[in-house]
C-alpha cells in the first residue's frame, strides 16, 4: 500500500519530466526554423552606435516595445506597431498607440510596470530619456531582447542627437529616406529662422506652471535653451551657472522687466496635461506673461513678440517638435 | 515617578472611555493629576511681567525696517522713470504686505496650536494640517478644476481643519502623550496624507504642478494675485480677540472648565482659525515649513506663555522670520531666487533641533 503510493507519483514525476523533455526538445527545434524563415523576409541585422555602444539591431523588428518619447511621432509616421508604451506619459499627442487596447502601458517613469515589457517579448526596447534609470534593469530583465537607447545625450549639440537618433531608427526601420528628409527639413528650418533672425534682439525663455515663471538657461534649459545656440540668438539675460533642470530658475516679474527682452519664448509645461479644463491657479503662460502689469512696458509685451510653444511640446520634444518651433520662430520673427 | 503616576493614570483612564464609547465625560478627576504632572504644562507658565513698553517698541522698529529693506531689495531700479515707480506698487509692495501677512499668521497660528495640544512642538506643519491643507488643494484641481481661488482656499481650509480635528482626536486617545510622540503623530499622519496627494497627482499627471504649488515662494506675488491674504489678517486679529481664552484652554480641560469656560469651543474655534491660516497660505504662497514652530517657541522661551502678552512678540517674530528669510532668498541668487520654503526648512530645522536638545537637556 505505502509502496504503491510512493511509487506512483515518482512514475507521474519522470512522465511529467519526458513531456517537457519532450517539450523544449520540439521547442528548440522549431524556433530556429522560424527564424531561418523569418530572417531573410526582415533583412537580418544592422550595426547601429547607441548611446552605450555598437549594437546588433533586427531590421523591421517584429515586437517593439518603445520607452523614448522622441521616438512616438516617427514610429506613427512610419506606422510602427508597438506592444507596449508608457501611456502614463504620452499625454493625448498619440492616440494611435495610447488609444490602441493591444499597446500595454507601462505606466509613467516614476512607477514603472517593466514587467509589462518582459511580457511582451520584444525583440527590440527603445529604451532610454525618462526611462534612463530603468536602462538596467530593462537590460538584465530581457535578455533576449535588444535594448537601444538613442536619447539625445547631455552636453551634445541637441539638434546633431535628433537627427543622429533619427537616422538610426531609419535604419531599424528601413525607412532611411525619409529619416534622411527628415532631417534635412530641421536643418532647413534652422537655416530659416537664423535667416530670419535680425541679430541683435534679445531673447527670454521662460517656462511658466503652477502660476510660478521659471527662467530656461540660454543651452542647458530645457527644451528652449538649445534654441539659443542653434539660432545664434542674443539671451536677454544671461547667468553663470544656471538651472538645467525641467523647472527652470524661480525668476520674479521684476527681473523679467529689468532685463527688458525684445522676444519671449515660453513654454507652459501645465499646458500638456488636461488642457480643456486647466487649473485657474497654474495660468496660462499668457495670462502670466502678456497680462502681467510688470511687464507691460517690456518691448517683447507691448510689440506682441511671445512665442508660446507647441502645448505638448514638454512631451514631444522630438525632431518634428523642433522643425516646427524653427519655423514658428521663423514665421514669427518675419512678420515682427 | 512622574513619568510613573501619568501612564498609570491615562491607561486607568483610557480603557472605561473606550469601553463607554463617550471619551469625554469620565474621566474629570484623573486628567486633572495628568495635566499639572505633565512635564510642559507647570514649569513653562510664568508669571505676567509688567514688561515695559519699549522692548516691544524697539521690536516694531527692527521689523519696520526689515519691511522697509523688502521694499527697497529687487532686480528692477525703482528710482528708473514712471514704471520703476509704480513697480514699487506692482510688486515690491504686494511682496511685502504678503510677508507680513502670511508670516503673523503661520507664527500666531502655530502658537495657538501649541497651545491647544500643549505641546511645544506642534504646528501646522508638524501636525499634518498643511497636508491636508494641500490634499485638499490637489482635490479642487482634479475634480472641480474651475473653481476659482475662493472656492479652492475654502476646500483646502476645510481639508486643514478636517486633518488638524483628526489630529486632535488621535491625540486624545494617545496613551503616552510625552513631549516627542505629539509632534511625531503629527508628523506620520501629515505623511500618510502627502502620500496620498502624491499618489493622486501621479495619477492624474499633476506631480509637476503640485511640486511648484507647494513650494512656498513669494516670487509670484504681484498685485491682483495676493489680495485673498488679508483673510489671514483676520485671523490673526481674532487670535488676538481669543488670547486669554487660548491661554486658559492652554492649561487643559480641567482647568478651563473649572473655570467655567466652553473648552470645547475654544477647541473648535483654534483649530478652525488654523485651518483657514493654514488653507490660505498653502493656496497663495505654499508651504511654510517651521514657522509656526520656531517662533512661538523662541518667544516662550524668552517670555513665558501668556498668549496675550505674547501674541505681539509672535507676530512680530513670524514676520521678522519670514522676511529675512525671503530677503536671502532673493539676494544670494541675484537675478534668480530661492524660494522662502528652503530658507526657511534651513532656518527652521537648525532651531528646532536646537530647541530639542535644549529640552533634553533640561529634562
Amino acid at each position: 500500500m505505502t509502496l504503491r503510493t510512493s511509487r506512483k507519483p515518482r512514475l507521474l514525476g519522470l512522465a511529467a519530466i519526458a513531456a517537457s523533455a519532450a517539450l523544449v526538445l520540439s521547442a528548440c527545434s522549431s524556433s530556429p526554423a522560424e527564424d531561418a524563415e523569418a530572417k531573410p523576409e526582415a533583412g537580418s541585422t544592422v550595426s547601429i552606435t547607441d548611446n552605450y555602444g555598437t549594437v546588433d539591431v533586427p531590421v523591421n523588428p517584429k515586437t517593439v516595445v518603445a520607452l523614448d518619447n522622441h521616438v512616438f511621432e516617427t514610429l506613427t509616421e512610419w506606422d510602427v506597431k508597438l506592444a507596449a508604451a508608457p501611456k502614463g506619459i504620452m499625454g493625448s499627442v498619440w492616440p494611435g498607440y495610447t488609444d490602441n487596447e493591444d499597446v500595454v502601458d507601462i505606466g509613467s517613469h516614476r512607477e514603472p510596470n517593466l514587467e509589462a515589457i518582459v511580457a511582451a517579448q520584444p525583440d527590440l526596447i527603445i529604451a532610454g530619456y525618462r526611462f534612463g534609470d530603468s536602462y538596467e534593469d530593462i537590460k538584465k530583465q530581457n535578455p533576449d531582447s535588444v535594448v537601444i537607447d538613442i536619447a539625445p545625450r547631455e552636453g551634445e549639440d541637441l539638434m546633431t542627437e535628433l537627427k543622429r537618433g533619427n537616422t538610426i531608427l531609419g535604419q531599424i526601420f528601413d525607412h532611411e529616406d525619409e529619416a534622411e528628409a527628415t532631417n534635412e527639413k530641421l536643418d532647413d528650418a534652422i537655416a530659416g529662422a537664423k535667416k530670419a533672425y535680425n541679430g541683435t534682439d534679445t531673447v527670454m525663455a521662460v517656462n511658466t506652471s503652477g502660476g510660478k515663471i521659471g527662467y530656461l538657461a540660454p543651452g542647458v534649459g530645457r527644451s528652449v535653451g538649445p534654441v539659443f545656440g542653434a539660432l545664434g540668438l542674443v539671451p536677454a539675460l544671461e547667468v553663470e551657472g544656471a538651472s538645467s533642470d525641467h523647472q527652470g530658475d524661480d525668476i520674479s516679474v521684476e527681473a523679467i522687466a529689468a532685463s527688458n527682452p525684445e522676444w519671449i519664448i515660453a513654454l507652459d509645461r501645465d499646458a500638456s496635461f488636461a488642457p480643456e479644463e486647466r487649473e485657474e491657479g497654474s495660468a496660462p503662460a499668457a495670462e502670466l506673461i502678456a497680462g502681467s502689469e510688470a511687464l507691460k512696458n517690456v518691448p517683447a509685451v507691448t510689440k506682441g513678440n511671445i512665442i508660446y510653444l507647441d502645448a505638448n511640446f514638454y512631451l514631444t520634444e522630438d525632431i518634428h517638435a523642433y522643425t516646427e518651433l524653427f519655423e514658428q520662430i521663423q514665421a514669427a520673427f518675419a512678420a515682427a | 515617578m512622574n513619568v510613573n503616576s501619568t501612564s498609570a493614570g491615562n491607561g486607568g483612564e483610557g480603557t472605561p472611555a473606550r469601553e463607554s464609547g463617550r471619551p469625554r465625560v469620565r474621566p474629570v478627576t484623573p486628567r486633572a493629576s495628568i495635566d499639572s504632572a505633565l512635564p510642559d504644562a507647570g514649569d513653562e507658565i510664568a508669571p505676567e511681567k509688567r514688561a515695559r513698553v519699549w522692548p516691544l517698541a524697539l521690536a516694531t522698529l527692527v521689523v519696520v525696517g526689515l519691511l522697509a529693506a523688502s521694499l527697497f531689495i529687487g532686480v528692477y531700479d525703482i528710482t528708473d522713470g514712471d514704471l520703476g515707480a509704480e513697480m514699487m506698487w506692482i510688486t515690491r509692495v504686494p511682496r511685502t504686505v504678503a510677508l507680513m501677512l502670511a508670516g503673523a499668521a503661520m507664527a500666531a497660528s502655530g502658537l495657538v496650536m501649541q497651545m491647544l495640544t500643549q505641546n511645544r512642538f506642534v504646528d501646522a506643519t508638524t501636525s499634518g494640517t498643511t497636508e491636508w491643507a494641500s490634499l485638499g488643494l490637489l482635490l479642487t484641481a482634479i475634480v472641480a478644476p474651475s473653481v476659482g481661488l475662493v472656492g479652492r482656499m475654502v476646500v483646502s481650509s476645510l481639508f486643514a481643519f478636517i486633518g488638524a480635528m483628526a489630529f486632535m482626536l488621535i491625540l486624545r486617545r494617545i496613551v503616552i502623550r510625552s513631549t516627542l510622540v505629539v509632534p511625531l503623530i503629527g508628523i506620520m499622519l501629515g505623511a500618510v496624507i502627502s502620500a496620498l496627494t502624491t499618489f493622486l497627482a501621479v495619477q492624474f499627471n499633476l506631480l509637476q504642478m503640485v511640486g511648484t504649488w507647494f513650494m512656498g515662494s513669494f516670487t509670484s506675488v504681484v498685485r491682483g494675485r495676493y489680495e485673498v491674504l488679508w483673510i489671514v489678517a483676520i485671523v490673526t486679529l481674532l487670535v488676538f480677540l481669543l488670547a486669554d481664552r487660548i491661554t486658559v484652554a492652554g492649561l487643559g480641560r480641567e482647568v478651563a472648565t473649572s473655570v467655567g469656560m466652553r473648552y470645547e469651543t475654544i477647541l473648535i474655534a483654534g483649530t478652525a482659525l488654523v485651518a483657514v491660516a493654514a488653507g490660505v497660505t498653502t493656496v497663495v504662497v505654499g508651504f511654510l515649513p517651521f514657522l509656526g514652530l520656531v517662533v512661538p517657541n523662541v518667544v516662550a522661551t524668552l517670555r513665558g506663555d501668556n498668549v496675550r502678552s505674547n501674541l505681539p512678540w509672535v507676530c512680530l517674530g513670524g514676520i521678522a522670520l519670514v522676511t529675512v528669510c525671503d530677503i536671502i532668498g532673493r539676494t544670494i541668487r541675484m537675478p534668480f531666487e530661492i524660494p522662502v520654503s528652503m530658507v526657511l526648512g534651513m532656518v527652521g530645522a537648525v532651531v528646532f533641533i536646537t530647541i530639542l536638545m535644549r529640552g533634553r537637556s533640561r529634562a
